[in-house]
Parts: C-alpha cells; sequence; structure tokens
C-alpha cells in the first residue's frame, strides 16, 4: 500500500493575507456581496515582464503559488508538476467564447484560446523550472486538488530515491461565473458577510471563492512540515450518499487523536447536518474550524485547507478567527481536513506534524 | 513492470463510424472520415473539413436508450456510445462488484452545448432549457455521467492535458491497478466537435482546408475531429485467471514535458524523443524492437517537424513503419490518444500499419519516409505517441500478448 508522503513547503494565494506573509492572518478580509477574491501579490516576482503583459489572472496566480511554494522549499526544478483546477481560467474562457459569439466566428486572436488550456499553468511552471520530468492536470470537479495529491502519492511511492513533486490548484471566479452559477443555487440568497458564513446555515449554497495553493511534496520526512497520512475521495451521486460514505470513512479514523477539525462547512443547509453531528461527536481535546468564511467555496479549497493547516503546525496554535470550538489540546500534531463540496463529492485528508 | 498490465476490452467512436468494425472496415479500405461538417453549426462549414461522427445527438441518444438527448452534451454522448461498446454483458457484470477506476479525459467539456447558451447563462434570464447546460462545462461531466449511466461506483478522475490527455489517462489507469488503488480501470477519452475549438485553432492558423498531410513537405495543419475511446485494464494474471481474452499488453509508457514553449514543441524534437525514449526503457525494449509506430502526426509545421526528427534520431538503425492516422479520423484531441491506442492494438492484433494518407512529398528535415501503404508483417511491439499544448508529451508502448 502506498506510504505517506510529506509537504516541505506551502504556499497560497487567496482572498486572505496568505502569500509571502508574516504572521498568520493578522489581518481579515471581510464582504458583504458574496463574492472573495483573491488579494493580488506582486506578480511580477516570478514572471517575467514580457510574458506577463498577455497573462490573465489565474495564470499569474497559478505560477507564483508554485514558483513560491519551490523557493521556500529549496528546489529549483521538481521532478514532477501535478495539479488541480475545477474551472481552469474562467477569464480566457469566457473571453475567447464571448469574441468568438460577438464576432460571428471572425478573426480572433490566439492569446484567451491558448490560456484556456486547462494545463497551460503546468506548461508555464516546467518551462520557468526546465522541468522535463512527469506533468499532469486534473480537471474533476470537487476531487481535482485530492486527485493530483493522489497522483502525487503514486508518483512518490513509485521510486526509492527522493523526489520533489510540486502539487498545486487553482480555481478562479469572474462577475459572469457568479452570475451564471447563482441561476443554479451555487450561492446564498440572500447572501451573508463571509465572516459570518458557517454560523449562518439555513439556506442553500454558500458564498464564492478562489485561489491558488501549491506544494512541494517529497517522499522523505527530512525538513518538512507534516506528512499527508491518509487521503479519501468520495464521490458520490448523491448528497445523502455522499453523507453516509463520509460518514463510513471518518469512522475509520481514530479521531482522539487530532487536535483540530478543518471543517468545510460552507453555510449551505443541505451539509450541515452531516457537520453537526459529525463535529459534535468530538471530544473535548479536539478544535473545530472552519475555513470557506476567509476563502468561499470553489472546487479546490481544500487547496487552502492543506495550506492552513502547515500553517497552524508552524504556529501550533488556532486562531480566533478560525475556530468554532476551541479544544483543550496543548499542541497542533494532527490535522484533519474534512470536506464536502457542491457537486457530490467529499474528501477526508489527515495531516501529521513531523 | 511488475505484474504486468493487459487491454480487454476497448470500445470506440470515431469519423470512421460506431463501433470496432466500422473503424476497422474503414482503416481497411483507406476511407477518411473528414468532410465538411454537416452537424456542427459554424460559419466555416463550407470551408474546413472534420472528422464528424455522423449521426445526430438524437440519433446518439436513442443509441443508448436515452429519452432524448435533452441535458446531454454531445461530448457525453459520444463518451456513452463508447463506453457502450466496451460494456458488454460480461464486463457489465465484471466492473459492478470490483474495485474500479474510471480514468476519463477531455479537453474542453460540453463546451459544444455551451457555446450554444452562452448568451442565455450570461444574460437576465432565470429560467428555461439553457440552465440544465450550466454545469455542462466541466471536464468531469461527461465522468459523472458514464459512471451513472453504467450503474458502476468508480473513483473518478479526469485529466485535461490537451491532445495528450487520454493517453495520460491509460497511464494513470495502469498506475492506479500497480498501487493496488484499483483492480480494473477503465481508461479513455471524448471530445465533441465545438465552434470554440476549431476557431481557437483557426486563430493560430494551423487548420487546413484541405485534407491534413502529416510528415509532407507540403503539409499546412490539422483537420480536427471528434470521437470517444474507452479501454479496460487489468493485472495480466487477472485476466488470465477469469479466461478473458488479453488483446495486447501496455508494455511501457512515459509522461513527460517539453519545457519549450507555451504550444510550440521544441524544434529538433528533443521531447518528443525523450519522451519515446523513456517509454521504451519503460519497456525494456530497443528501438528495433519496436514494428510500428502510431505517431501523433497532427500535419501542422511545429509537431511533425519535431516528431519527425525524434523518430529519425531513435529509430535510424532500425527498419522501422511509421505513420499518422489523423487522415483518417481527424485530430480528435482528448479522444486522440485512446482512439490510436485502440487502433495500435489493432495493428499488432492483425499484423498490420496504417498508411499515412495524403503523403506525397518527403520533408527536407528527414530522411525517414512514413508508409504510405499498409505494411503487413509481424508486429509485436508499437509505439503510439501523443503531444499536446503545454509540452504534454505521452508515448505508450502496446506489445502482443
Amino acid at each position: 500500500m502506498t506510504k505517506p508522503i510529506y509537504i516541505s513547503s506551502a504556499s497560497a494565494i487567496s482572498p486572505q493575507q496568505t502569500y509571502e506573509d508574516e504572521g498568520l492572518l493578522n489581518e481579515i478580509v471581510s464582504t458583504d456581496n458574496g463574492e472573495l477574491y483573491i488579494k493580488e501579490p506582486n506578480f511580477r516576482k516570478y514572471i517575467n515582464p514580457v510574458a506577463i503583459r498577455r497573462m490573465s489572472r489565474l495564470l499569474k496566480m497559478g505560477i507564483c503559488a508554485g514558483m513560491n511554494a519551490l523557493e521556500q522549499a529549496g528546489v529549483e526544478k521538481p521532478d514532477g508538476i501535478i495539479t488541480g483546477t475545477g474551472r481552469g481560467s474562467m477569464t480566457d474562457t469566457e473571453r475567447f467564447l464571448l469574441d468568438m459569439i460577438e464576432l460571428d466566428e471572425g478573426a480572433l486572436t490566439p492569446t484567451s484560446f491558448i490560456q484556456s488550456t486547462y494545463n497551460s499553468i503546468n506548461g508555464w511552471l516546467a518551462l520557468q523550472t526546465k522541468s522535463n520530468g512527469y506533468n499532469q492536470t486534473y480537471v474533476n470537479r470537487g476531487s481535482s486538488f485530492e486527485l493530483a495529491v493522489l497522483d502525487a502519492q503514486l508518483l512518490l511511492n513509485e521510486g526509492d530515491e527522493q523526489q520533489h513533486v510540486l502539487a498545486g490548484c487553482f480555481d478562479e471566479i469572474t462577475p459572469d461565473y457568479v452570475r451564471v452559477k447563482s441561476k443554479i443555487g451555487y450561492w446564498k440568497k440572500p447572501t451573508v458577510n463571509n465572516l459570518e458564513l458557517y454560523k449562518n446555515s439555513d439556506t442553500n449554497g454558500s458564498i464564492a471563492g478562489e485561489g491558488a495553493a501549491f506544494f512541494c511534496l517529497t517522499n522523505k520526512p527530512e525538513n518538512t512540515i507534516c506528512s499527508i497520512e491518509q487521503l479519501h475521495i468520495i464521490q458520490e451521486d448523491s448528497i445523502e450518499d455522499v453523507s453516509t460514505v463520509l460518514q463510513q470513512t471518518l469512522a475509520g479514523i481514530n479521531l482522539n487523536d487530532i487536535d483540530i477539525v478543518l471543517s468545510g462547512m460552507s453555510g449551505d443547509v443541505r451539509f450541515q447536518p452531516f457537520y453537526d453531528t459529525f463535529l459534535s461527536n468530538l471530544s473535548d481535546k479536539t478544535s473545530v474550524a472552519a475555513f470557506k468564511h476567509l476563502c468561499g467555496e470553489y472546487d479546490t479549497s481544500t487547496g487552502f485547507a492543506t495550506w492552513l493547516a502547515t500553517e497552524l503546525f508552524k504556529q501550533q496554535s488556532l486562531p480566533e478567527v478560525l475556530a468554532a470550538k476551541q479544544g483543550n489540546s496543548g499542541s497542533v500534531n494532527n490535522i484533519l481536513i474534512v470536506n464536502h463540496y457542491t457537486l457530490n463529492s467529499a474528501s477526508v485528508i489527515l495531516l501529521k506534524k513531523n | 513492470m511488475s505484474g504486468r498490465i493487459v487491454i480487454t476490452s476497448t470500445g470506440i467512436v470515431s469519423a470512421l463510424g460506431v463501433g470496432t468494425s466500422a473503424n476497422q472496415k474503414a482503416l481497411k479500405d483507406k476511407k477518411a472520415g473528414l468532410r465538411h461538417p454537416a452537424i456542427l453549426q459554424t460559419k466555416h462549414a463550407d470551408e474546413f473539413i472534420v472528422g464528424e461522427v455522423l449521426h445526430s445527438n438524437e440519433e446518439l441518444a436513442s443509441m443508448l436508450n436515452l429519452p432524448s438527448a435533452a441535458a446531454y452534451t454531445r461530448t457525453t454522448l459520444l463518451a456513452l456510445i463508447a463506453m457502450q461498446e466496451l460494456m458488454n454483458e460480461e464486463n457489465q457484470a465484471l466492473l459492478k462488484d470490483t474495485k474500479l477506476a474510471l480514468v476519463n479525459a477531455n479537453t474542453v467539456g460540453g463546451m459544444c452545448s455551451v457555446e450554444d447558451y452562452y448568451l442565455e447563462f450570461i444574460s437576465d434570464k432565470e429560467e428555461g432549457d439553457f440552465v440544465q447546460y450550466i454545469d455542462t462545462l466541466d471536464c468531469a461531466e461527461s465522468t459523472m455521467h458514464l459512471s451513472q449511466h453504467f450503474n458502476l461506483k468508480p473513483l473518478k478522475a479526469t485529466i485535461s492535458t490537451a491532445c495528450s490527455s487520454s493517453a495520460n489517462a491509460i497511464i494513470l489507469g495502469a498506475r492506479l491497478i500497480q498501487a493496488g488503488l484499483a483492480d480494473k480501470a477503465v481508461c479513455g477519452g471524448c471530445d465533441a466537435l465545438s465552434r470554440f475549438t476549431l476557431n481557437g485553432f483557426h486563430s493560430l492558423k494551423n487548420v487546413d482546408k484541405d485534407p491534413c498531410r502529416p510528415f509532407d513537405k507540403d503539409r499546412f495543419g490539422l483537420n480536427l475531429g471528434e470521437g470517444a475511446g474507452y479501454v479496460l485494464l487489468e493485472k495480466e494474471e487477472d485476466a488470465i485467471a477469469r479466461g478473458a481474452n488479453v488483446l495486447a499488453v501496455l508494455s511501457g509508457y512515459s509522461n513527460t514535458n517539453d519545457a519549450y514553449h507555451p504550444t510550440a514543441p521544441s524544434p529538433d524534437g528533443d521531447g518528443a524523443f525523450n519522451t519515446m525514449q523513456q517509454a521504451l526503457k519503460k519497456a525494456k525494449l530497443q528501438p528495433e524492437q519496436i514494428d510500428y509506430v502510431n505517431a501523433h502526426g497532427t500535419a501542422t509545421l511545429n509537431n511533425d517537424a519535431a516528431e519527425g526528427k525524434a523518430i529519425e534520431r531513435l529509430f535510424s538503425n532500425a527498419n522501422i513503419s511509421f505513420s499518422s492516422t489523423k487522415p483518417y479520423t481527424g485530430h480528435t484531441l482528448a479522444a486522440a490518444g485512446v482512439i490510436e491506442a485502440i487502433f495500435s492494438i489493432w495493428s499488432l492484433q492483425n499484423g498490420v500499419a496504417y498508411p499515412n494518407l495524403n503523403y506525397n512529398t518527403p520533408m527536407e528535415e528527414i530522411s525517414l519516409q512514413p508508409n504510405t501503404e499498409f505494411v503487413e508483417k509481424e508486429i509485436n511491439h508499437c509505439l503510439s505517441n501523443s503531444f499536446g499544448f503545454g509540452g504534454n508529451n505521452v508515448s505508450l508502448v502496446f506489445s502482443k500478448a
């Protein structure tokens, strides 16, 4: 069976101050309009001025988070680059599609077509790091990030020598994307302030979010932050089945060891009963935290949660802004990420501090 | 590889037809599937030829016993049609109670429908037929339908690495089985023609108005196609134990990246060379042992120059047969890898290397020439290439069981 793999660095660009930032979540961004867009860092640090002019925002987000994770880990050229995205560059997809419709299939420029390709960020990261190794992109809704991690786990288990894999995820929202998805109940109506999100779970839907998160993963424990002990990908045909399988999965985990549960409570009334039951049965030791009130709901939000976990391991405490319940465990050694996503998927990720 | 991975079933739909026998017959008769689009509604219909599956969405739906095609995208319908061939009675029983992985591949999801409804998507309208297509843009939409339609409970993964997508799906399936995370894997890909991709490639100025001419000096570009294909992978010992008909062995594979340019391959073919070499290494084969290379051969200026040089370099001392079958099917993008994998498997079974249609004038860059007629010979090992945007290169090696 597969052995654990280790996270040696983590980088996140999110709606909060999370990128190259000293101190965890010192200032919290809050909004009442139900849309959490990323705080733009200085993208020019990792992208050359000629290339950056044509690049759309998701490319810049993905490349910078990826390059920053590599820099933190001191890895110049990873052995593999594996990513997951639910939607790819919506900006480019929408732009090419609308131009094509408006120009009635007239003369179009290829830039947004090329950048709408889901693997374009992988291509850029390979190009920038001259990495000829394994390269893969998963586009599988709420399991996209998890599949990237699973593949990294396979890859790192396939060899005995130390290897470094850059794995990550990226998704963006656009005004049109938010509007279109509102027609099929993605978002809370009326919306709520993001900081109140998980306390408001009496309507369907959540708030829109986005972000990029990248990790350097390796198969040796030295100089790493934590290990990925378990990864469960749950994909069923209905919300009820997802909840059932999720409960079965969690029943197989020793919850007494868990210091913090990072729960994907999204404010959606359909998922809250599951979280209520699960979280209320945890012991006094275990803290319960939320994360979607900070990053919003999107296909690869568990990438943000995983980044958050690496920060909690470093900090050894749980900031109030995350806590739904402070447990009495004095340290942070085991974190369980439990996430339920709109399109009938869920995941469980168990991380253990090194 | 420890415990060889074999292919025991396939399903296919392409411009050559629905199912194995239609595709095999068209290949044999040198009957290309390229024509002006009849189903895809595009302003460029009189200008370009494409490899279109000559059935309307409603016809495809009725072949699947669906009440109607409503809410299904053509991408999903093509996927279901190909999968239906693979899901014969025996496999239905087999795959229902097995630890299964379903690895699908796709480049633009249900764009073929989304582009019809997009103005309604973004309008003030809240209700209408368009609503049922809002979530179909996702690549995973067809994957979900594949598992639901055939009552499967697999681990589902959808890959999107441009033109190498479904070749990558085959690799992942094999690796999941090797790692013990699946006992069987259904792997493949699907793509339907869309105005989005046609205009996209046209904006790159590499769509040919005439039938494409891979590896020809006077080639101009590609013809787009559509289709889907799936293969069933399992361990050789499991296949033998259940008395399955083993079609071929997946003896090697490789996934590498060019790291050269966002869309263009390294001009000397270093990337393609590296990928093919790694796949041979994995298969523990020497270049001389490869009897046929089913090339990526899109007929774009860049690809064929790079791939041609790489093939010449790697197989310089070998009596290699190579050809591109894209003049038959068009470039089916995410489906290309698996469709050509299936063609390669038939090549092993039937002892025949396919002709590179439309080839007249040798390229200046290489002295090696593709075979223009069928080459009948013992084919023990066959290499299939799929190279994509983003420098995503994949080579697969299939060997006789």
